[in-house]
Parts: structure tokens; C-alpha cells; sequence
């Protein structure tokens, strides 16, 4: 049983302190996030807990004993550290570096061999770099290199595995693919972890509890939903920012938001009928320029009404899976009577939101003024047979409505409407 | 070009010291092209004076065996010894700083050696206070550029080359200025400054020779530690380095196996620069291997040099490693395509 104990720390380079007491306990089988802005001291936490850096006040302590009176070998037999892509001089092949994991347990007259070597080809297979040993780390790709040095950390066989933004320079899919592995890992084997992030939504998707820092001490400790809160990355960051959850796996995600207060409103509204996701970019334009916006009808589960309940747009909402009926499309009108101009966005066309064209028509028959975004052929979104591509030819007979081909001319236009 | 000998790095070495063994006999053998005996005596010579087997042979002349143990012997046994250091003393310096540019004398020993040297000359001091004095500047100028290096009880790498440069270009400036006034002495200081193995002695040897193998072995100790301080200072301490120990047991010792053969032989240039690079493009950058390998290279190359030397009527020997070692090195340098291991 490992336990990590920070108590009080206050520790820095020259004369001012970049840690100011620092509380904290990782309990073993932990998997802990650090967070927080450039230079609110993460890397130098990670220092400290290593014992690399020496405490100016309180102490950090590894199963009871304090960090600053361990040899290094027997802290680098309990904790082990995936940095960042760092730079190794030489053209050394990949089992040569994994090895250099094993220099705490190794004598000074012993070689690598026997359990070692063991332990070195284990370590490369947990990781899938076995394949890469005679490799020179010249030849690695950027994900290949990381796995090595997580590789190298395993050959230490820590107890406590702290990661310093160990994964900020790879692609997604290696950074999932590294993390995932990490993440099993501390399932498996009770593997404690640390890991600094400065990808929040990494942090809340592996990290059971979160470390939120910020000038030096610890802003908030936690579980994700705890830390991960408006208020919170407000008051760190700077942002503005929406917290939501993902439908597939319940992890949390940061959603930054534009600042509001630049937003100068405008003395016109704007009704968007949109659906299937076609609306979201429009929403957010409007939105952003400072147009009033209506949206509808929706469906309930529409990622074009996601989009409008986050930006706060008046929508109205159809029942899931359930055809437009008559009631939503009056309610619809209604809003739109107090709207200046109507967006039709190029939605695929079914049985069940066929009413949302024949509720474009109605805006042009009382002479709105409606754009008609164009998209797809229609043929590809019709799913009508037909009736779709009718009400559509319909619509654009109007002198009031106008085809636009892409944002950029809608908003052009709408720019224009509002000098006036 | 991957290091051709990575892979075979033990039959290498024992290639090399059997180059060495043959190399150190040629130029026992070779000598000043005045002074020629005939291989089969010179070879009875080296015998006669191993126990048992000496009794064997026949007497040879005085001067003969004079000329062949007490001169040639010590000299070529100096050349052997100032390679094998140098080349390790470099090597460590390399891999301890991980630049290239990195040499025996990238912490002073050369500026200080040169300028406590320089004096000696100038007072007219004696054969065996020339290189006393020589060997405590250099050692001096070190703990000085030491402790300028120093930042928050941490030994500052950056900081450490830049002192070395700016401690080495003072007293470079102070020794130019006593070669300016040494009128009669110029030339002595000059040809320290190029470095000789000319005149050396048993005594001598007797000194160096104990302290270079100490070093050596102890260097050996910490290849590992070597090899992981490539992987950064601070990754280096978590895979369980003590990173500061380590840096001043090793720039110490190198620092010190220069000064020891620099206080003897002048400053022999080229050799802990070179030798480390082209081991490193032969046989990769385990520094298990590198260490013992440069030892030897550097050996079988001064000791070849100083052959030249001899036999162009003793051209200073840091005009030949520069003039034999650079094209070379070169060549070597172009055919591995960049890929130097740096």
C-alpha cells in the first residue's frame, strides 16, 4: 500500500514560491488529473512529488517516509514519470531505453539479463513496442516514441505513475490509444496514476478525480463534476464555458463559448427551420452577430435543438420521432409574425418534417422574407417521393424568397438588411 | 549509415587492441629514421627485460637498449596513454554535457595548463615543475569555471560551457600576452602549446599511468548512469539517477585526466574532440561500449601520429592528429549522412 501524501508543500525555484501550500492524497489505484493554466505550477507539482525539486515548507511523504530522505533509486523504484516528447541524444535502439528502466534495481557490476530482460520484454509488449526494440528512436513515429517511454516507465515497475502532459503531442488517435492503455492499467493493476493534462476533456474522461490549480495552490479538488464547473474555469481560465456530458460514456466535456459581452445586439430577428444538424453553424452565427433567433419546428432529439438550447434560442419542440403537427406549426408562425427574415437551411426531407416546408411556404405566401440556403440536390434529401421537392419549387416561386448559396452570401444580405 | 559495428562492438574491440599491440611494437621499432636497429633486436630488447624469458636471450649493447627502453618506450607508452585519456576524458565530457563540441578542455584544463605552463617557461623552472605548475593552473582554472557553474547547489550545464569559454578566453588572453614578452622563450611555449610526446620519462610515466587507469575504471563505473543522463537530467533522476553526484564524479574525473596528461604532453589537440564522435559513428552510443573503444582508438591514433611525427622529422604531433584526424573525420562524417548519433 503506497499512499502519496503532500502536506502543506510550499516549494519554487529562486526567491518566490510557485507552490503555495499544496494538500493532497492520492490513495492507492487512484487515477488523479492535474489541471490548470500555463504556469500555475503542475509540472512543478509533479517536481516536487518526485522529489526532484526539494520542499521549502511541509513535505511529501510515499507510504509514510518523507520524499527528501529517500535515495533516488528507491524513488524510482515506486514512482516512475512519462514526460513529454523529450529528446534523447543518442540514437539508442527502443530496448535500449526501455532498459534504462531497470538502472534502479540494477548493481553497478550487473547487466540487464535474466528477470530483467524479462521484465524489459514484458514491459514492451504491455505496450505493443516489442515489435519496434532493435528500432533506433530515430525511427519512431511521435506515438511509437511515447509508448516507449511509458514503456521505460513500466520496466520500473511503479507503484505510482505520474505522466507530465505525456500525451499533448500525439494525434488523437494515439492520444486515446495511450491513455486507454494507461487507463487499464490502473484497472488491472491497481496501478495509481497522476497525470497532468492541459486537455480538459481528457482529464475528465480518464480521471476519476480532478486537481484544478491555479497561482500555485489548488483551486479545487474533486471528481470531474465537481471540478469541471463554469465557475470554476471562469474563474481559472478566463472562459466562458458550457460543462455537458457525453451521451455515449457519461464522461464530461467542455464546451468554450464566445464572449457574450462583445456581442452587440441588433434590431432584427431571425427564424430558422433547420433540423438534422444543418441549422447548428447558421444558430451560432446569429447568435454570435447578435441577432434574435427563433428555431423550429425540432425535433426533441435534433442536434440542431442541442445547438439552440446552448445558445439560448427560443425553439419550438416536436415530440421524438413523432411527425409535425398542426399545433407546432401555428405556434411556429406566431413567433415567426415577430421575426424580420425567415433562414430555410438545406435539411434532409421525410415524412415527418414535410410540414416544416409547407411552413416556409406559409412565411412567402404572407410575404416574409425567407432565404432558402441551398445544399444538397434535392433529389438526394428528398425522402418524399417527390411531394418534398414540390413544396420546395413552390416556395422559391415567391418574389419575397431568395435562394442564398452559403453563409457567407446569407449573412452578407442580412448585413445589408440591418444597415438600412 | 546505421553504426556498422553495433552490432559485432566485441570482436571490434579486439580488433582494435590488436592494432594497438602492433601499432605500439612499429613505433618502438620505428623510432627516429637515424637511429634504426633491426626488428629482431629491438623485438629481444622488449623481451630481455620481461622476468624468466630474459634469460634466454643474449646480451644486447648498452645504447641500444638504452635508446629503446628508456626513450623510445616511455614516449611511445606516453602517446598510448594521452590517447586512451584523452579520448575517454572527452567521451565523458560529450556525454556528460550531450554537445558535440564538448572536449577534455571545455572546462579550462587547456587555458590553465598553457598559461601555469607558460610561466614555467618564462621563470626558467625545472623539468619536473613545468608540468607541477602546469597541472595546478589547469586543475585550479577548473574549480573555478566549478563553481561558476554552480546555480542553486545544482551544477548548470549551460551556464558550466558558457564559464568555461569566457575562464578559458581570460587566461587565453593573459598566457598571449606572456608569450608577447617572452622574447628568447617563445618558442618553448609555442611548442608546449602544440603539444609533444617528445622527452618523456618513466617517471613520468609512473605518474600518469596509475592515474589514467583509476580514471578509466572508475568511468566504467558509470556508463549506465552515462547512458541514462542522454535520456535528460530530469528523466535521468527518475529512473533513479542521483544526476548531481554523478555530473562532478565524472567532470571531475576528466577534468583531471586531462590536466594530468595535458601537464606533460601540451595541449594535444583534436584527440578528445574526434576520437568520441568517430567511435560513437562505428559503434553506437552505449557508453559500455564507447568508453572502452575511444580508450583504445584514442591510443592506436596518437600513437600512429606520433610515428609520423618521427619520421617527418618532428612536425609537433597536434599538427599531425589535426592534419591526419580532420579529413578523416570528415569522410566519416559525410557517409553518415548527417546521422552522427548527435
Amino acid at each position: 500500500m503506497v499512499e502519496l501524501k503532500v502536506n502543506r508543500l510550499e516549494t519554487g525555484y529562486s526567491a518566490e514560491p510557485v507552490l503555495k501550500e499544496i494538500d493532497m492524497t492520492v490513495a492507492e489505484g487512484d487515477f488523479v488529473g492535474v489541471i490548470g493554466p500555463n504556469g500555475c505550477g503542475k509540472s512543478t507539482l509533479l517536481r516536487a512529488i518526485t522529489g526532484v525539486l526539494p520542499a521549502w515548507n511541509g513535505e511529501v511523504s510515499l507510504g509514510g517516509r518523507r520524499i527528501h530522505q529517500m535515495s533516488r533509486t528507491d524513488i524510482s523504484k515506486i514512482i516512475s514519470v512519462v514526460p513529454q516528447r523529450t529528446q534523447i541524444s543518442f540514437p539508442f535502439t527502443v530496448r535500449e531505453v526501455v532498459e534504462m528502466g531497470r538502472t534502479p534495481y540494477l548493481g553497478r557490476f550487473e547487466a540487464p539479463d535474466g528477470d530483467h530482460a524479462d521484465i524489459v520484454s514484458t514491459s514492451m509488449e504491455r505496450v505493443g513496442v516489442k515489435n519496434l526494440q532493435d528500432r533506433t528512436v530515430r525511427e519512431l513515429s511521435g506515438g511509437e516514441y511515447q509508448r516507449m517511454l511509458i514503456a521505460r516507465a513500466l520496466a520500473q515497475e511503479p507503484d505510482l505513475l505520474l505522466m507530465d502532459e505525456a500525451t499533448s503531442h500525439l494525434d488523437i488517435g494515439h492520444r486515446i490509444e495511450v491513455m486507454d492503455l494507461i487507463k487499464r492499467l490502473n484497472r488491472e493493476e491497481n496501478l495509481t496514476v497522476i497525470s497532468i493534462h492541459h486537455d480538459l476533456d481528457l482529464a475528465a474522461r480518464y480521471c476519476e478525480e480532478i486537481v484544478l490549480m491555479d497561482g500555485g495552490r489548488i483551486r479545487a479538488y474533486g471528481e470531474p463534476m465537481d471540478v469541471l464547473t463554469p465557475p470554476h474555469l471562469r474563474a481559472v481560465y478566463g472562459i466562458e464555458a458550457e460543462v455537458r456530458r457525453n451521451r455515449r460514456d457519461g464522461t464530461l466535456y467542455i464546451v468554450p463559448i464566445g464572449d457574450e459581452e462583445n456581442i452587440s445586439p441588433r434590431d432584427m430577428g431571425v427564424h430558422v427551420i433547420c433540423g438534422g444538424g444543418t441549422g447548428t453553424g447558421v444558430m451560432k452565427r446569429l447568435v454570435n452577430e447578435g441577432y434574435r433567433v427563433s428555431a423550429g419546428v425540432l425535433n426533441a432529439m435534433d442536434t440542431d435543438l442541442e445547438t439552440a438550447g446552448f445558445l439560448d434560442v427560443r425553439s419550438i419542440v416536436e415530440a421524438p420521432f413523432s411527425p409535425i403537427s398542426e399545433s407546432k406549426m401555428a405556434e411556429s408562425l406566431e413567433i415567426i409574425d415577430e421575426m424580420d427574415a425567415v433562414v430555410m437551411t438545406p435539411f434532409p426531407i421525410g415524412p415527418g418534417n414535410l410540414k416544416n416546408l409547407e411552413l416556409a411556404l406559409c412565411c412567402a405566401e404572407k410575404g416574409k422574407r425567407v432565404f432558402v440556403m441551398d445544399g444538397e440536390p434535392m433529389e438526394e434529401r428528398d425522402h418524399t417521393g417527390g411531394e418534398g421537392t414540390k413544396l420546395y419549387r413552390r416556395i422559391l416561386d415567391h418574389q419575397c424568397v431568395r435562394s442564398v448559396r452559403n453563409d457567407r452570401e446569407l449573412f452578407y444580405i442580412l448585413d445589408e438588411l440591418c444597415g438600412k | 549509415m546505421k553504426a556498422p559495428f553495433r552490432e559485432h562492438r566485441f570482436i571490434f574491440l579486439i580488433l582494435l587492441l590488436i592494432s594497438l599491440f602492433i601499432i605500439s611494437i612499429l613505433s618502438l621499432y620505428i623510432g627516429s629514421p637515424a637511429v634504426r636497429y633491426p626488428f629482431s633486436s629491438v623485438a629481444g630488447i622488449v623481451l630481455s627485460r620481461i622476468p624468466l624469458v630474459g634469460r634466454l636471450l643474449p646480451e644486447y649493447p648498452d645504447t641500444p637498449v638504452n635508446i629503446v627502453i628508456n626513450v623510445r618506450m616511455p614516449r611511445m607508452l606516453m602517446g598510448l596513454i594521452t590517447g586512451c585519456a584523452l579520448a575517454v576524458s572527452g567521451v565523458t565530457m560529450q556525454g556528460v554535457f550531450r554537445n558535440p563540441l564538448a572536449s577534455p578542455y571545455i572546462l579550462g584544463v587547456s587555458a590553465g595548463g598553457a598559461l601555469g605552463a607558460s610561466v614555467g617557461i618564462i621563470l626558467g623552472l625545472g623539468l619536473f615543475i613545468i608540468p607541477a605548475l602546469a597541472f595546478a593552473v589547469a586543475i585550479t582554472t577548473t574549480l573555478i569555471v566549478f563553481a561558476l557553474g554552480r546555480i542553486n547547489g545544482r551544477t548548470d550545464v549551460p551556464t558550466l560551457l558558457l564559464a568555461g569559454i569566457a575562464v578559458g578566453g581570460f587566461l587565453g588572453a593573459i598566457t598571449s600576452y606572456l608569450k608577447f614578452i617572452a622574447r628568447e622563450t617563445l618558442q618553448d611555449i609555442v611548442f608546449w602549446t602544440m603539444g609533444s610526446l617528445h622527452g618523456a620519462l618513466w617517471e613520468q610515466i609512473y605518474i600518469v599511468l596509475p592515474i589514467t587507469i583509476i580514471v578509466i575504471v572508475i568511468t566504467m563505473l558509470f556508463t549506465r548512469e552515462l547512458n541514462v543522463l542522454q535520456a535528460g537530467e530530469e528523466s535521468a533522476a527518475h529512473l533513479g539517477v542521483d544526476v548531481e553526484r554523478t555530473k562532478l564524479i565524472l567532470l571531475s574525473l576528466s577534468s583531471m585526466l586531462a590536466a594530468v596528461v595535458v601537464a606533460f604532453t601540451g595541449i594535444i589537440g583534436f584527440v578528445g574532440l574526434i576520437i568520441p564522435h568517430i567511435t560513437r559513428i562505428l559503434t553506437g552510443p552505449d557508453h559500455r561500449w564507447l568508453v572502452p573503444t575511444s580508450a583504445v582508438m584514442g591510443g592506436i591514433f596518437l600513437v600512429s601520429c606520433d610515428i609520423l611525427v618521427r619520421l617527418s622529422g618532428n612536425i609537433p604531433v597536434g599538427v599531425i592528429t589535426g592534419l591526419f584526424g580532420a579529413p578523416f573525420f570528415l569522410y566519416l562524417l559525410l557517409k553518415s549522412r548527417g546521422d552522427t548519433g548527435w
